[in-house]
């Protein structure tokens, strides 16, 4: 009776910040938690005629409508699509192709629909407990499907209202009823192809990857980070009508970024169950293929551009240049590859041939090159590694800071019911006064205002806020001889990890173990790239070695490793111990054929 | 009031719940921990991450170790700034963490309140008002802390209205800590409605000593001293309140009371120890001309508790004033326990004391053989403590007098032993 008459009254207790009123027996409002009294009295209406009549519902005549929900009955993957629809057209405003939109993401989602049977099929999924009611709509549901396949995203309202009849009509497979409900093997069934937010950033990210655009995973990763692609707040867009509540409601929460690897493994997940056809191929032009790839990271990292051409030519050896091994075919070469990982390990690689990277060969090489008389014009890595080391730490710490400032919660508050409401409205209260308290007293804008989003980490050259002088035109003589007619760097060591045999089923990353061990620049490398990347310095530590594997033709990181490696040494004409650390490798002819030829 | 490592870490009984939870996850995140953090010894129990942090727990974890470090080094706009973005935490839907984060937020931003130069009344308020809400369990406490920060600034009625407030709170069950803290809240009402009354008395004495307000202060009288009565009843250490409520007592005459208030604080066993209990009843006798044996029967209760307070000297004059033998034996005793301590050492109050007391000795019995029995134990360190030939040079530079007090005592006090003390005096005069 008394939330009847305090609903409509919403502003907080100036006491305690609480929405939570009570009427007292002589009808003044009191406010629950702290008791205090204020002026205003119970007014009485007659609520009667009021109640409902401007709540406008869909589907009014359908008896499950609760009377005290307001607005339409709606569906999770509606919620979804919305909420892709923001983030696709996010990316659009960033400069991604609009075809991206319409034929990519759209056509993905709908086959996920169809998938996931939610959509686009004749027995959609549906609560059993309204199978009855609605099997008699059943009738006019191809017409709307087939409405919906010919519309798409751009016009939204369309497809929101064709979509949510079709659904709405055909199923009653509604927010809060669903997931609880289910048998355990359908529920298990179902969770595999039930919507996440995760999922979201996986569809986008395979029909990035589909349409060949620019943005690698780490890249989407960061705008979802600096809130240019709605992700965290994805929620607050869906529109006024569609109101979350019910337990399932939480799956549009989001307190996490998830990692590169979760979301690579979700797509890799979603290109089976959505049984995609052969991707269309990533040409050497196209931007995620390593070449173009990793000349952008070699700029982000100021390196010289001159150490491209070893880049590709590593890439050559290690048969990367073939554009299949990029392209994800659904029958044939099902793995979803890692492009920015990839890139980032091939300049890792082609850094440690050039420079050895064991914290000597490094150093001397830049002895001599800081010696030669074109000093200015000479790569050396000494001035490189103070340059780059500078600029990260400081890079670091901000991106520290951000973590540290990063607003999670968004500007409408997230609630599942009515009583969570009055917690969330009372915390939300509390926090806002001592925030705006403390606001006041150091006068400095707290939430974290990420500049224009780019796809650089760093900036060099000359200009004002950059991090550097660019190093970019700098050779690479130093560290290259010319032996009949061929350029081979003068660096002839290399030194790999030791090999051990390894499941890599049951096996976790041997990083942390081995960290200690390895020589402190490469350390630095793999840290500098994974901050690049944001990723963490274990997953790109592993991308490397299984880059090595393919630049020096290990076949497969199975048990018995070691017996294969063996072999590789022998064929590589090596006096170096089978498992010795660091296993020393004379330069090869290798080297020499693949040498470009001036 | 509050340690430092109360602000910076969570209650003990939490952290206990945590730890068995966390010991997994801190070893598998501990490679990537930066060594120097884990050796932080207020860093542990903090920094420990949950088992699957999530990034706005990460957000949290980190912003909250900025505003340790701001803290820390004294940045506190910066602690500010971090800590305005650390109230989100408070917004954290698991409600597992909820209760530390709380106090957190509430310890830490009224300390950088402390410490920023613009920070109004109304900010104080703002904070402990909202932190008080936010959930029942440190309700109390807060009222207690704000009561407290508005006493600092002089604000006794609105401190009164805040403790009065609390008074009146009840939630469930009253709980054990809940008791605890409820009788302090009464008793510092008690204390608050004392000070209203001492401005009635001062305001009463100095403007217009005929006018008849004395009704409004007794009524502070009779609303502090009913409080007061029923806490100084329970175990425990009431030093403020009991003055308080002797002073009133007092002052209207009821001295029984007060003295029956004193002395079941002095010598009820169920009360811990407590020297001051003693003191102030020692005080309270002396104001009222009690016969000195009385006193010293007092201050032979406190010198067993406290055998080098001050008072002991008072205690050793009048056992020597007595003129009784077994007293003048007993002040020795008194005296050479207060020589033990470093503090005496080159009092020269004590040392003519002790003089005047081996005199009297001297003069009954020979060979003072109560003074040797009493130095039995003291013969062997004494005279490090005492009688160094440095202790002579610097006796003779600050205090003559005492030197020479010392001088005439040390054969008796230390026959046999080698006199480096008045060999100093020998070599200066030669």
């Amino acid at each position: 009776m008394d939330e009847e008459d305090t609903d409509g009254y919403k502003e907080p207790c100036n006491q305690c910040a609480a929405v939570d009123w009570g009427i007292s027996d002589e009808g003044r409002f009191y406010c629950r938690s702290c008791h205090n009294v204020i002026e205003r009295t119970r007014e009485v209406v007659d609520m009667s005629f009021t109640s409902n009549s401007n709540r406008i519902s869909r589907i009014g005549n359908k008896s499950r409508i609760r009377k005290s929900e307001r607005g339409y009955i709606w569906m999770l993957c509606e919620g979804f699509q919305f909420i892709l629809q923001n983030q696709a057209d996010a990316l659009l405003r960033l400069g991604v192709a609009p075809q991206f939109k319409d034929d990519v993401l759209c056509q993905m989602w709908r086959l996920y629909l169809q998938k996931s049977q939610q959509g686009y099929t004749r027995n959609p999924i549906r609560n059993l407990r309204f199978r009855g009611a609605a099997l008699d709509s059943d009738t006019d549901m191809d017409s709307a499907a087939e409405s919906v396949l010919s519309d798409n995203f751009t016009d939204s309202g369309s497809v929101l209202c064709s979509s949510a009849g079709s659904n709405a009509e055909s199923s009653s497979d509604w927010l809060g009823s669903d997931y609880s409900s289910t048998g355990t093997s359908a529920s298990w069934k179902r969770s595999r192809s039930l919507m996440t937010m995760k999922k979201t950033l996986a569809l986008i990210h395979l029909a990035l990857v589909w349409s060949r655009e620019a943005l690698t995973l780490s890249d989407l990763l960061r705008l979802v980070k600096e809130g240019h692609v709605p992700y965290v707040t994805a929620y607050e867009d869906l529109p006024e009508e569609m109101k979350l509540c019910g337990p399932d409601a939480l799956l549009f929460h989001v307190e996490s970024i998830p990692s590169h690897r979760s979301v690579h493994k979700e797509a890799q997940v979603l290109v089976q169950f959505l049984q995609l056809p052969a991707f269309p191929p990533i040409i050497p032009e196209a931007l995620l293929h390593p070449a173009p790839l990793s000349l952008r990271y070699l700029t982000d990292a100021n390196l010289p551009d001159e150490l491209h051409r070893w880049v590709c030519v590593l890439m050559d050896r290690a048969g990367m240049a073939d554009q299949k091994r990029h392209t994800l075919d659904g029958g044939l070469r099902p793995v979803l590859p890692r492009y920015d990982l990839q890139a980032a390990a091939l300049i890792i690689v082609t850094i440690k041939v050039m420079f050895g990277l064991d914290d000597h060969t490094e150093w001397d090489l830049s002895n001599k090159a800081d010696s030669h008389d074109d000093k200015a014009d000479m790569f050396s890595f000494r001035k490189w590694y103070k340059l780059v080391q500078a600029a990260l730490v400081e890079a670091q710490q901000r991106r520290d800071q951000d973590t540290a400032r990063k607003q999670w919660k968004g500007k409408k508050l997230f609630f599942v019911d009515k009583r969570d409401r009055l917690i969330v409205t009372k915390r939300r209260r509390i926090s806002e006064n001592v925030q705006m308290c403390l606001k006041r007293l150091s006068s400095c804008p707290v939430a974290v205002h990420y500049g224009g989003a780019s796809s650089f980490q760093f900036c060099w050259g000359d200009e004002n806020g950059s991090d550097g002088p660019s190093l970019h035109h700098t050779k690479l003589d130093g560290v290259i001889s010319l032996s009949n007619g061929f350029m081979t760097p003068l660096n002839l060591n290399y030194w790999h990890p030791p090999l051990r045999p390894c499941n890599p089923r049951t096996c976790a990353s041997h990083y942390p173990s081995m960290e200690p061990t390895l020589p402190r620049s490469f350390v630095w490398l793999l840290q500098l790239f994974s901050f690049m990347l944001d990723v963490e310095a274990w997953y790109l530590f592993d991308e490397v070695l299984e880059m090595e594997r393919r630049v020096f033709g290990i076949k497969t990181p199975q048990i018995g490793q070691q017996v294969e490696t063996r072999k590789w040494l022998r064929t590589e004409k090596t006096n170096a111990t089978q498992t010795g650390d660091p296993v020393k490798k004379p330069r090869t002819p290798r080297k020499g054929r693949n040498g470009i030829n001036i | 009031m509050e340690a430092l490592d109360e602000y910076l870490g969570p209650p003990v009984v939490l952290e206990d719940e945590s730890d068995s939870s966390d010991c997994s996850s801190r070893k598998r995140h501990k490679s990537k921990l930066p060594l120097a953090k884990s050796k932080l010894p207020l860093a542990k129990p903090m920094c420990v991450e949950a088992h699957v942090e999530n990034s706005f727990q990460k957000t949290c974890r980190i912003c909250l170790e900025h505003v340790r470090e701001a803290m820390l080094h004294h940045r506190w706009q910066e602690a500010a700034e971090y800590m305005a973005s650390y109230t989100q935490v408070l917004e954290d839907r698991s409600t597992v963490k909820a209760q530390p984060d709380k106090e957190l937020v509430w310890r830490m931003s009224t300390e950088i309140l402390h410490h920023l130069p613009n920070a109004t009344v109304t900010d104080y308020n703002i904070i402990y008002e909202r932190m008080k809400h936010s959930g029942f369990k440190h309700y109390l406490m807060i009222c207690l802390e704000h009561s407290f920060h508005l006493m600092l600034h002089g604000d006794i009625e609105a401190a009164k209205h805040q403790v009065s407030i609390a008074e009146s709170w009840r939630h469930g069950k009253e709980s054990v800590s809940q008791l605890q803290r409820i009788r302090l809240i009464h008793a510092y009402r008690s204390l608050l409605d004392y000070i209203m009354w001492c401005e009635k008395k001062s305001t009463l004495s100095n403007d217009n000593p005929f006018e008849s307000d004395s009704q409004g202060m007794h009524t502070f009288f009779r609303l502090a001293s009913t409080n007061l009565q029923e806490i100084l009843k329970n175990p425990g250490v009431w030093d403020p309140f009991i003055l308080c409520y002797v002073e009133m007592l007092e002052f209207y005459g009821d001295n029984e009371e007060a003295q029956k208030v004193l002395n079941h604080y002095a010598y009820d066993n169920s009360f811990p120890p407590n020297p001051n209990a003693h003191v102030y009843l020692y005080q309270f006798l002396k104001r009222h001309d009690t016969p000195d044996k009385k006193l010293m029967k007092v201050l032979k209760h406190l010198q067993v508790l406290v055998p080098s307070h001050e008072l002991m000297l008072t205690y050793s004059c009048l056992l020597l004033q007595s003129e009784k033998e077994s007293h003048t034996q007993k002040a020795l005793g008194v005296l050479l326990e207060m020589l033990d301590f470093q503090c005496w050492r080159s009092n020269l109050d004590v040392w003519k004391c002790l003089h005047a007391v081996i005199h009297q000795l001297l003069q009954r019995e020979e060979r003072a053989t109560s003074v040797q029995t009493q130095m039995a134990v003291r013969n062997d360190w004494w005279p490090a403590l005492h009688f160094t030939s440095f202790h002579a040079k610097k006796d003779l530079e600050e205090n003559s007098e005492l030197f020479e007090v010392k001088a005439s005592l040390v054969e008796i006090l230390c026959p046999g032993q080698s006199p480096r003390y008045t060999a100093e005096m020998q070599m200066l005069t030669s």
